[in-house]
């Protein structure tokens, strides 16, 4: 009798797949609008203000954050999104799992509003200065040690109960993606802020920002507490796996079963 | 070893901190509240680093659970022939097997853990104060049933694809959120866990009811051998342990710690379940091993075919794999559950279209279409307390019994399970089967009926976040 493939197996790969695309899709030369943004050769002044955030449309920026957050976030959402397929009727586990994205992309758009507004500001005031990344990428250091931040990504942990029925299951399935997100961006805004500040390399801080994220996720909740903690369960999976295959390639031993 | 120190590796402290603590907790269960006997340490603590390589490794819902807790036993029986051998003891001193589920009163407790002394009068370092039994009166014994070997009559380690976690737990992958028992951990182990411990208030129960301090009392590792040779007592009936290399390289494969223990003589021992496989790869084996149980799967598939009226014919047995696939949700209850010491009745509605492909898989029944498996989930159950045990009716008839075990620890929001609290499944295929047969299966009023053995103190509630009804096709 054939085997099906293992459906968490099947729900990372698609995950994986789309995070990708928008991967692709923000890094293509079209989409510079999401970091960059285009200066006056004036000094600051309310008319060169007005011409700056012309020149910088607000709805450009939140399209290019949009596609941002579905690039580093998705690969997030696997674990949530396996609990929403096990846990819903068949027939709603499509549209709870996009009504739980929507809810969690939310979160993190009204925050790329607030964010983009101060990088704009920033952008205006203080002309590819060093100085923002400086502060920015002090407070993120901080924040990544402290209990607030170990806080934030325990409550992240948490999978609510969903109704199975009604207009109360798609509700459950929204807050719990809103709720998902409030959480990930209490543990990631100075993260997500620091690569958005850099005057040059951005993208590769992104996806550098997006790994550190993504493996920081992949740790079990622990007590909350000042600590150094480099939180690099992610980084030791990749090391582990490819050691373990590594040495499968060189010996084989036939009874030991790959995924 | 209880007169070493907590900062020594070889103490009897720093070994039950192996398995759990609660050194720094300000309340009970705090190692500092414990009443004694024994005189349970907080101080000297060993540095953070060595605390955070040794302490606090149990492997509870999980497919390590059994690996790890061999390579534990193991070291500690190492350790303790080690002082046997220089107290001028029997050089092959080995733990001895609480066979609680043995012919006679093999089921109460063995007395040499019930003397206050030892016949010279000192205290007898076996002997626990917090231990309650199951009626909460010290008296203490397992109850038989609900406790059972009944575990022993699955045949895969660990489903894949499938709600039903297996004989040894569900593969926690990458990330370990599930929060299930396999089916050994949950009888008997858990069940026994509890029994033993007991409770005598709110604020005070028996060590062997809660997994950070459970290792400080002695008896743990009888039961815990009795567990191992369960297990070992499986792998004989020819059910083998994973293949997978997952689970024979460890949880260090998926980015987890390194099981590690102290060994005498200053060593340490890492170890992989590849390594702790069968007792024979650590030299050692059991005298007695568990009867291959008298019903053997096939058996009981018969009697469902014979129960549901499907003829039965040669093919049947190739259906004995691993044959769970595609689970699906098909009803649950409303809302959240609070019990209190009366317990609890809820109404599950059954999804009409859903439990529509169960019923149809009853009417195109055959040997080679099994008909779906269902089963009932308690998800998301948390409460402060570890000390009771539920029983679960469906439309009156007995579900199953579960022991809170790890409860507490898994509804702590900053704890290991990020306070997701504990999933508890039950196999409700034969009262499914008998209400479709009886003709009296209502999709608006599958009757759950959760009722605690012990009373549930104010302020300890236990809370049920859903009841889920899930079926499987088979095949």
């Amino acid at each position: 009798m054939g085997r099906n493939i293992d459906t968490g197996t099947a729900i990372s790969a698609l995950i994986i797949f789309i995070s990708i695309f928008f991967w692709l899709l923000l890094l293509s030369p079209d989409q510079g609008v999401v970091v960059h943004y285009h200066k006056t050769m004036t000094g600051p002044s309310t008319a060169s203000f007005k011409m700056f955030i012309a020149m910088n449309p607000l709805s450009d920026r939140m399209m290019g954050w949009t596609i941002m957050v579905l690039a580093m976030m998705l690969p997030k959402l696997i674990t949530p999104v396996q609990y929403i397929h096990e846990h819903s009727l068949k027939r709603r586990r499509f549209l709870s799992t996009i009504l739980f994205i929507g809810g969690y992309c939310i979160v993190w758009i009204l925050m790329g509003l607030f964010m983009n507004a101060i990088i704009l500001v920033l952008g205006f005031l203080l002309n590819s200065s060093w100085l923002p990344v400086f502060i920015i990428g002090s407070i993120a250091i901080v924040w990544q040690f402290s209990p607030y931040k170990q806080r934030s990504l325990n409550r992240g942990h948490i999978h609510r109960s969903l109704s199975a029925f009604g207009w109360e299951s798609l509700k459950d399935a929204l807050l719990y993606g809103v709720e998902h997100g409030i959480w990930c961006v209490c543990s990631g805004w100075a993260l997500m802020l620091f690569p958005m500040l850099l005057p040059v390399g951005h993208n590769m801080a992104m996806l550098l920002v997006t790994l550190v994220m993504l493996s920081e996720h992949m740790e079990h909740p622990q007590v909350p507490c000042w600590r150094l903690n480099f939180r690099l369960k992610l980084f030791r999976i990749i090391m582990a796996q490819t050691k373990m295959r590594l040495k499968l390639v060189f010996s084989p031993q036939t009874q030991i079963t790959m995924r | 070893m209880q007169s070493r120190s907590l900062d020594d590796k070889n103490s009897w402290w720093f070994f039950a901190a192996i398995h759990g603590e609660h050194i720094s907790k300000g309340t009970f269960p705090g190692w500092g509240l414990i009443p004694g006997p024994p005189a349970v340490p907080t101080s000297p603590l060993p540095s953070r680093s060595v605390r955070d390589r040794y302490w606090n490794q149990c492997q509870h819902q999980s497919w390590y659970f059994p690996p790890w807790h061999r390579g534990y036993l193991y070291a500690l029986e190492n350790q303790i022939r080690s002082s046997v051998i220089a107290l001028g003891g029997p050089t092959d001193w080995a733990l001895p097997y609480w066979d609680y589920l043995g012919p006679g009163n093999q089921n109460k407790l063995p007395p040499a853990f019930a003397e206050h002394t030892l016949p010279d009068g000192s205290p007898n370092p076996l002997y626990v104060y917090a231990r309650f039994g199951p009626e909460n009166d010290s008296n203490v014994y397992v109850k038989i049933p609900p406790i059972s070997t009944s575990c022993q009559n699955e045949t895969v380690y660990t489903k894949k694809n499938s709600l039903w976690p297996g004989y040894g737990g569900p593969d926690t992958g990458f990330s370990h959120n599930g929060g299930k028992n396999g089916s050994l951990e949950s009888n008997p182990h858990n069940l026994v866990h509890v029994q033993v411990g007991g409770k005598i208030s709110p604020d005070l129960w028996g060590l062997m009811a809660d997994p950070g301090i459970a290792a400080l009392d002695p008896i743990f590792y009888l039961h815990h051998c009795n567990i191992d040779r369960m297990w070992e007592s499986w792998n004989t009936q020819v059910n083998d342990n994973p293949s997978d290399i997952n689970w024979l390289k460890g949880p260090a494969s998926v980015g987890e710690r390194v099981f590690i223990m102290p060994m005498p003589g200053g060593n340490t021992w890492t170890y992989t379940p590849e390594e702790v496989d069968r007792p024979y790869l650590l030299d050692y084996n059991y005298d007695k091993l568990l009867p291959v149980m008298p019903r053997i799967p096939r058996d009981m598939i018969a009697e469902r075919f014979t129960k549901l009226g499907i003829k039965i014919t040669d093919g049947f047995a190739d259906m004995l794999m691993d044959l769970g696939e595609k689970s699906e949700l098909i009803g649950a209850n409303r809302g959240s559950l609070e019990l209190s010491s009366r317990g609890i009745r809820t109404k599950v509605v059954l999804d009409k279209t859903a439990f529509g492909r169960t019923q149809n898989s009853f009417l195109e029944a055959s040997v080679t279409r099994l008909p779906d498996y269902v089963y009932l989930q308690m998800e998301n159950v948390k409460g402060g307390m570890d000390a009771n045990t539920l029983e679960v009716l469906v439309n009156e008839r007995p579900a199953g019994y579960i022991s809170l075990f790890g409860l507490r620890n898994a509804s702590n929001k900053d704890g290991r399970h990020g306070g997701q609290g504990l999933t508890f499944i039950f196999d409700i295929t034969n009262i499914i089967d008998e209400l479709y047969l009886e003709k009296s299966l209502d999709l608006d009023s599958l009757d759950v009926i959760i009722l605690p053995e012990d009373e549930i103190p104010d302020g300890l509630e236990i809370t049920v976040g859903r009841i889920g009804i899930y079926r499987e096709q088979q095949g």
